[in-house]
């Protein structure tokens, strides 16, 4: 498999008002092409960072974030795009405009972005909402209007920081359901932050265990089995336990430590 | 339909009890309505103030010049500190105490740099259209959600592209409120300052008036003035309503 995304040797180190914070000590990862790779860790374990660091947000203190063969320096949004947990949708924007934002940027003519945003509202399943501004919208449609952003540019690497974070868990469950088809349809390649087993375990090829502050790489699980996953096969079941005492160790440490 | 009758009744009410007062009243001081028309039809026909035309064209070129430079040194003042977080913390609350000193008391000063002429109408109008603008820009940037910038950086938005496409759709209406009150400022300090002392504009047409003891002609101008002031903040109106469409 070819690797799209190498990490070697990365740490980051943010200095607060109350001293240096070691957010990422020494990771080093990679994801290849058409991966769902997601990253899970307690609270503060530098998940964001390291999705940072990958879309270009964040410079790396140390070791080097190589996407497409090229070093990171900066946003590469011909190469990848984010969603993040909080949308930042664009309250003046209609959904329709929302979509088009990136490619806006980019410079593609009015009419061009405007047909493919158009042939996204389908799958987004926002045909009805074209013309809604954010505040008339649902969470789970304002996320997927963000996901839409971030599947215009038509990037092969789509990185998504808990987009269904702050969703109920009924919702949650039915977006997953959906990301998971329109990443098989789209061929991308999604590394994923979520705090959640169950969203790990159904949609990931491979999920990464980050141990609490300083983040750095506990476990890899591999997960070849097919979609749609059953939950409850004996397989998934074993795996969510070895999962669970993983994510659980780290948590409560997380839990032991005084919050910067 | 039905707020419109009512506003049609307090009118009628108000002109009628003041109709009653002003022909029980002493004749000098207090003119009715039924008085207070003819006067304004004679300062429309250029019987009472035949250079009418000439002061109100001075006032209202007082007031766009006064306008123009509060809103280029406001948008430059606000856009200067609220992107400068230092400048900022530094003459922020120094701008915002100064917005509280009752404006008039630097009138006499503005007098004896600028001379009774136009120019220091124009700089009291200038100084009190200046501070709403000044202090909405800064409202608006610190209105604009970071994470909204993020994303436009993300999405590979250079600064100025994130300006044009984030921060000013963001602080749009914001600052056309600020706008909008610094007209309303920019006209009363306009015409306060003419009134206060000036040889020419509406504000010295209604010195005159007032001092000789016509109160009809005097009426007739306050309703022409405030035409003028009230016109002005229709246009306003209008053009906040378009933002707040646009935006959230």
């Amino acid at each position: 498999m070819s690797e799209l995304i190498v990490v070697e040797g990365v740490s980051k180190r943010y200095v607060t008002s109350s001293g240096p914070v070691d957010a990422l000590r020494d990771i080093s990862l990679s994801v290849g092409g058409g991966e769902f790779c997601t990253l899970i860790g307690p609270s503060g374990c530098g998940k964001s960072t390291l999705l940072g660091m990958l879309g270009g947000l964040v410079t790396a203190d140390a070791g080097r974030v190589v996407v497409d063969s090229r070093p990171v320096e900066r946003p590469d949004p011909r190469r990848v795009a984010t969603v993040f947990q909080d949308p930042g949708l664009f309250p003046w924007r209609t959904t329709l405009e929302n979509v088009e934002f990136g490619l806006e940027l980019q410079g593609v003519p009015a009419a061009r972005r405007r047909q493919v945003a158009t042939d996204l509202l389908g799958p987004l399943g926002l045909r009805d909402f074209a013309a809604k501004y954010p505040r008339e919208l649902s969470g789970g449609m304002r996320q997927r209007v963000a996901i839409g952003r971030a599947l215009a540019i038509d990037t092969p690497i789509v990185l998504m920081d808990e987009p269904f974070g702050a969703l109920d868990e009924q919702t949650r469950v039915l977006m997953g359901e959906w990301l998971l088809d329109i990443w098989r349809r789209m061929r991308k390649t999604v590394v994923f932050v979520t705090h959640s087993l169950h969203e790990a375990l159904a949609l990931s090829t491979r999920v990464v265990v980050m141990t609490a502050r300083p983040g750095r790489i506990k476990s890899v699980l591999e997960l070849p089995m097919p979609y749609p996953r059953a939950m409850e096969s004996s397989e998934l079941v074993a795996l969510r336990a070895k999962l669970w005492s993983d994510i659980r160790d780290e948590s409560l440490r997380a839990m032991g430590e005084p919050h910067p | 339909m039905k707020v419109l009758a009512i506003r049609v009744a307090i009118v009628v009410a108000l002109l009628g009890a003041w109709e009653i007062v002003g022909r029980t009243a002493n004749p000098l001081l207090y003119v009715p309505p039924s008085a207070a028309v003819p006067a304004l039809g004679r300062l429309l026909a250029r019987d009472s103030y035949p250079d009418l035309a000439e002061h109100l064209l001075l006032t209202l070129r007082e007031i766009l010049v006064a306008y123009a430079l509060a809103i280029v040194a406001g948008l430059g003042c606000g856009f200067a500190l609220g992107f400068n977080r230092l400048v900022g913390r530094a003459y922020g609350p120094i701008l915002a105490a100064l917005y509280a000193v009752p404006a008039v008391v630097w009138y006499p000063s503005l007098m004896l740099f600028f001379g009774l002429d136009a120019a220091s109408k124009i700089a009291f109008g200038f100084l009190l259209g200046f501070f709403p603008i000044t202090l909405a820009v800064l409202a608006g940037i610190r209105q604009v959600s970071p994470q909204m910038l993020v994303v436009a950086r993300a999405f590979g938005a250079d600064g100025l592209t994130a300006f044009r496409k984030v921060t000013l759709p963001a602080m749009l209406f914001t600052l056309v409120g600020g706008l909008r009150t610094g007209l309303a400022l920019t006209v009363i300090g306009v015409i306060v300052g003419e009134i206060l002392g000036s040889k020419s504009g509406m504000g010295s047409l209604i010195n005159h008036a007032y001092g000789l003891f016509r109160t009809a002609d005097y009426i007739a101008l306050v309703v022409v003035t405030l035409v003028l002031i009230v016109g002005s903040d229709a246009l306003a109106s209008a053009v906040e309503h378009r933002a707040q469409r646009w935006t959230d």
